[in-house]
């Protein structure tokens, strides 16, 4: 009731005051006329009545709060007048405007991904909070390593865990879709039937697999469609169902269609469809895939914890099971000492952790660092919303008088902050509008960077607005503070007197404060971009043992084209003369593993030492004659492999430098023998040592050693080739690969990348760190110039009487400038302690992501400082120059009038 | 008028300001300056109503509906807004009468037997 008639009353509002105004005159009459009845004369009457009614104008807003919500009508008007008043003044309104876009843009980009990286549970996820990924551990020589994606794991984990409700396996890989001119390669999920209970997601069209249709040991060839690929390749049509999609070396029957929107775990690479892991592992795997532990393929399984079960009790069932499945495991395979002490020394952990990967233990240092990088977008923000208060600040000093006489007019204090706040808040939200704009082209330049190949990543989702809309309340509110604590410290007669020309500087230490914040968060910045540029030179620096720029990988994709082992040796070699032809190419050779695309390792035997296992891990790969001018790996000693290195003549190998050093200190590794367990000739005789190279990381690598068999002799029945350019790598590849692809039987077919694209995958963490922290470094010193530049200028302008009057007593220009100036040079001094300070304090957390690099180094905060505080002279000498250019005899004339 | 004014606020005892206008208005029906001559009036120039306090009670008694307001002609024929109490304002007097003489009556209890 009360509220329909404050809406009557509202709805009047016009009325009402007139109503009231009327009121108060004739109550101000009738006191009059009483007064004069009394004996008063009339000026005294209306002298005495008007004290009386005291501050009409406060009794009147007082009345018309009680029958309106005054915040409602305050708003409004306060939104209109802070339009006009900031349309008055464009300059401090785009400035705002701009600065506020930036802080805004650059953390909703990096929230959106953030947020989809690390937050988000995945679409349709049914009770996000009780479902886990596995995490399997066991340690090797006190090195604990993550367990294998094996089936006959994954069954062990199901037999033997009780916590689960529902337990998955999935793994997502690129695969051939499609056959002829429509084959590409697309994501595929490769998952357990039960995969689909764990989401609230019902087929939009025919249905999911059953567990029958997934059983080891061959599966039923049936697949689902996801929405997006039902929806560009099919038109949506219905009868897609029962239709076939051969995908991979499988032709699949389509069986249904996922909802739309659903992604299955894989948000930033969707899936285009969805098979049984049985029928994925049966065509690719060994027949015995299910049961034996020798065929991983990178699968992951996914839990739902029972009600009332917590994650460490589930890890401890987790654990206990890995436990059995390394004892069932040892049952397969023969081994000498007992089972349970074999597996103390396994020392096997499980870990029912975050879902989303990068969460979670195993994450990856670009994961790393754009957590690292979401911190810096704060610190953007910290400093844009301390560049904003600084400027309103200014702002309010100026409008002092204004202030002052609104509240002797009677506006109240609440009125008077209200509006302070509503202009904050316009310009923060315009600010915001813009800053989504930004973000918009920010966040697919990050996820290009972070995730190339990735989905292209919308900001227009309801997560990164609300956050947006968040951060735009909170800096609104936050940025209105300064100007707000300003007003209440207003003191009225001295500023309508002064008419805000008061003689005397008045110096803002709020003012100041941000100053000193934002130099101080400027150097943060500006060190973290020179450790990161560092870094990235020295990771540049680094030399590999092969030169990743000229060389392109040449992979085969057999799918259904089964060869023999001839077949595919010749198949191969056939490659190698062709690609050799090939205008534009210097060498190339067969090849078994490539650096930084996975390795092989094999068990070998060296007479002397009882196990080469305890030194690391021995990876090798098997190479044509032309191996190491096409990789441009240097020999050391000896030679390399040759074209007499056939299959009749002597086995050779070649081995790193380090394996030389490891295996045969202090003697001559050439003509040393070496016997392979997997293949029982009776030596393979080192003819030469080569350098070393890095294939796993670019730091040191000691646990790694590397050699090199003939292939003609080992004859390897996997493997691509390697080509080097001798121009352009990036121009050979499409005219290389229509000449292999010519040669490649049946639906097989060659992809061809550069070697140089798996190595960027590799640096891009220090790539991305050093350019962004390099971009946000030198916004942030812009944006502290310009705040300091302005408080100075400021400065200079209510100083100018003092100023002048120095001038005039005959003070030289230049004792003024430095009189200002260093004003300016000692916030700077401040800041850059501090800032320093704080540096020094994070050191040891950025430390790990920094190669071959200290936090601390003296080179990066001396140019950093040196930098900072020759922004901070000119930012303040400009403004202090054109102070002391004021004629004093023109200042103080116009003054004294 | 040298004797000292009691400023009547609305906070000297909560609701007082509003049992006043009330009571005023249970005589008949007043205009603003009317009500507060008649409490200084009444009171033997001891409570004095501000028109500061006087207005803003006026719009709340009126918002809350315990009083209307219609214009009409002053003693002295000007056009002045007159208040009239309505049967839920004399509802609200009585209710609110009896509670300020509860806690007068309360008050005089600790002042007499502390």
């Amino acid at each position: 009731m009360r509220i329909l008639r404050r809406l009557r009353h509202w709805w009047r509002f016009g009325a009402r005051s007139a109503e009231l105004d009327e009121e108060l005159a004739f109550h101000r009459e009738a006191l009059e006329q009483d007064l004069i009845a009394r004996g008063s004369t009339p000026e005294e009457a209306r002298a005495t009545a008007r004290r009386a009614m005291g501050n009409e104008t406060q009794m009147r807003e007082a009345s018309r709060a009680v029958w309106l919500w005054p915040w409602v009508e305050g708003v409004w008007q306060d939104a209109k007048s802070t339009i006009r008043s900031l349309r008055r003044s464009p300059a401090f309104s785009a400035g705002v405007i701009l600065t506020f876009a930036l802080g805004v843009g650059v953390n909703a980009a990096m929230f959106s991904f953030l947020d989809r990286q690390m937050f988000r549970a995945p679409a349709l996820l049914r009770d996000p909070a009780s479902v886990n990924r596995v995490y399997l551990y066991r340690q090797r020589d006190g090195v604990e390593s993550e367990v294998s994606g094996w089936y006959s794991r994954h069954s062990d984990l199901v037999r033997w865990t009780t916590s689960f409700s529902d337990v998955a396996a999935f793994v997502s890989r690129m695969m051939a879709v499609g056959v002829g001119q429509d084959a590409r390669e697309r994501p595929v999920a490769i998952v357990s039937a039960s995969f689909f209970d764990f989401f609230n997601a019902p087929p939009t069209a025919g249905r999911y697999f059953t567990a029958d249709e997934d059983a080891p040991p061959v599966g039923a060839p049936v697949a689902v469609l996801s929405y997006a690929m039902w929806q560009a390749q099919y038109g949506g049509r219905p009868d897609v169902i029962g239709t076939t999609l051969q995908i991979g070396a499988v032709v699949y029957t389509i069986i249904g269609v996922t909802p739309r929107g659903f992604v299955g775990l894989w948000a930033l690479r969707p899936p285009a469809a969805y098979v049984p892991i049985a029928t994925y592992a049966a065509s690719e795997g060994p027949a015995d895939w299910a049961t034996t532990y020798t065929w991983a393929f990178g699968m992951e399984t996914m839990v739902r914890r029972k009600p009332g079960v917590n994650s460490v009790a589930a890890s401890a069932d987790l654990t206990h099971a890995l436990e059995l499945s390394f004892r069932a495991q040892g049952s397969v395979r023969s081994d000498t000492r007992t089972a349970d002490q074999r597996i103390a020394a396994l020392r096997p952990r499980g870990l029912a952790g975050p879902l989303l990967l990068e969460r979670g233990p195993e994450r990856s240092s670009e994961a790393k660092v754009a957590t690292w990088l979401g911190g810096v977008t704060l610190i953007v923000l910290l400093i844009a919303c301390a560049n904003v208060a600084s400027l309103l600040l200014a702002r309010g000093l100026n409008r002092r008088r204004e202030i002052a006489l609104r509240i002797a007019l009677g506006v109240s204090k609440l009125r008077l902050i209200s509006q302070l706040l509503t202009e904050s808040l316009l310009l923060a939200v315009s600010g915001a509008v813009l800053g989504l704009v930004l973000a918009g082209w920010l966040s697919s330049l990050l996820s290009a960077s972070f995730l190339p190949g990735a989905k292209r990543a919308s900001v227009a989702d309801l997560r990164t607005l609300a956050f947006t809309a968040a951060v735009t309340l909170i800096v609104g509110v936050a940025t209105s503070l300064f100007p707000v604590l300003q007003a209440r410290r207003l003191s009225l007669t001295e500023d309508i007197a002064s008419g805000g020309r008061s003689g005397t500087a008045r110096r803002s230490r709020a003012r100041a404060a941000l100053l000193v914040v934002q130099g101080a968060l400027s150097l943060l910045l500006l060190v973290g971009a020179g450790l990161f540029v560092r870094s990235l030179r020295n990771v540049r620096d680094v030399r590999l043992g092969y030169d990743a720029d000229s060389v392109l990988v040449v992979e085969l994709a057999m799918r259904d084209v089964r060869l023999d082992s001839a077949q595919t040796v010749a198949l191969r070699r056939r490659l190698l003369d062709v690609a050799r032809e090939m205008p534009g190419v210097s060498h190339a050779t067969l090849q078994f593993a490539e650096p930084f695309g996975g390795m092989t390792s094999w068990p070998i035997l060296v007479a002397g030492i009882d196990s080469t296992r305890k030194f690391g891990i021995f990876e090798l790969n098997a190479v044509s004659p032309d191996y190491f001018a096409t990789m441009g790996t240097r020999v050391l000693r000896g030679r390399g492999i040759e074209r007499g290195d056939v299959a009749g003549a002597t086995h050779v190998m070649v081995v790193g430098a380090a394996m030389a050093r490891v295996l045969w200190p202090g003697e001559d590794p050439l003509g040393k023998c070496v016997r392979m367990l997997v293949d029982p000739v009776p030596c393979v005789y080192v003819v030469g040592v080569a350098e070393d190279i890095h294939s796993r990381s670019l730091g040191p690598e000691t646990r790694n050693f590397y050699y090199y068999l003939a292939a003609e002799q080992m004859r390897p029945q996997e493997g691509g080739l390697f080509v080097r350019s001798a121009g352009n790598a990036q121009q050979l590849i499409e005219p290389l690969r229509r000449r292999l692809q010519a040669e490649m039987p049946g639906a097989s077919y060659v992809t061809l990348t550069r070697m140089a694209a798996s190595i960027e995958g590799v640096t891009r963490p220090w790539v991305m760190g050093a350019n962004v922290f390099t971009a946000f470094g030198v916004l942030a010193l812009v944006l502290a110039a310009v705040g300091l530049y302005s408080v100075i200028a400021y400065n200079v302008a209510q100083r100018r009487h003092e100023l002048a009057v120095r001038m005039a007593l005959g003070a030289a220009a230049g004792s003024v400038v430095r009189l200002v100036a260093s004003e300016g040079m000692r916030l700077a001094l401040y800041g850059v302690a501090l800032g320093g300070a704080i540096a020094v304090q994070l050191g040891r957390f950025v430390e790990p992501l920094l190669f071959k690099q200290s936090p601390y180094d003296p080179v990066v905060f001396g140019i950093v400082i040196g930098v900072l505080l020759l922004v901070a002279l000119v930012a303040s000498a400009i403004p202090a120059t054109r102070g002391a250019r004021v004629d004093p005899n023109t200042l103080l004339r116009a003054d004294a009038g | 008028m040298g004797r000292d004014l009691v400023k009547l606020q609305p906070d000297l005892l909560p609701g007082t300001l509003d049992l006043l206008v009330l009571r005023t208005l249970a005589r008949g029906p007043l205009h603003g300056y009317g009500i507060a001559q008649r409490v200084r009036e009444l009171s033997q120039d001891v409570l004095h109503v501000g028109e500061s306090s006087l207005y803003p009670a006026l719009q709340r008694l009126l918002l809350d509906g315990y009083v209307t307001a219609e214009w009409g002609a002053s003693e002295n024929n000007r056009r002045a807004r007159y208040y009239t109490l309505t049967a839920a304002g004399r509802k609200q007097l009585t209710a609110e009468r009896r509670e300020f003489e509860r806690i007068v009556d309360a008050i005089h209890l600790v002042l007499a037997n502390a």
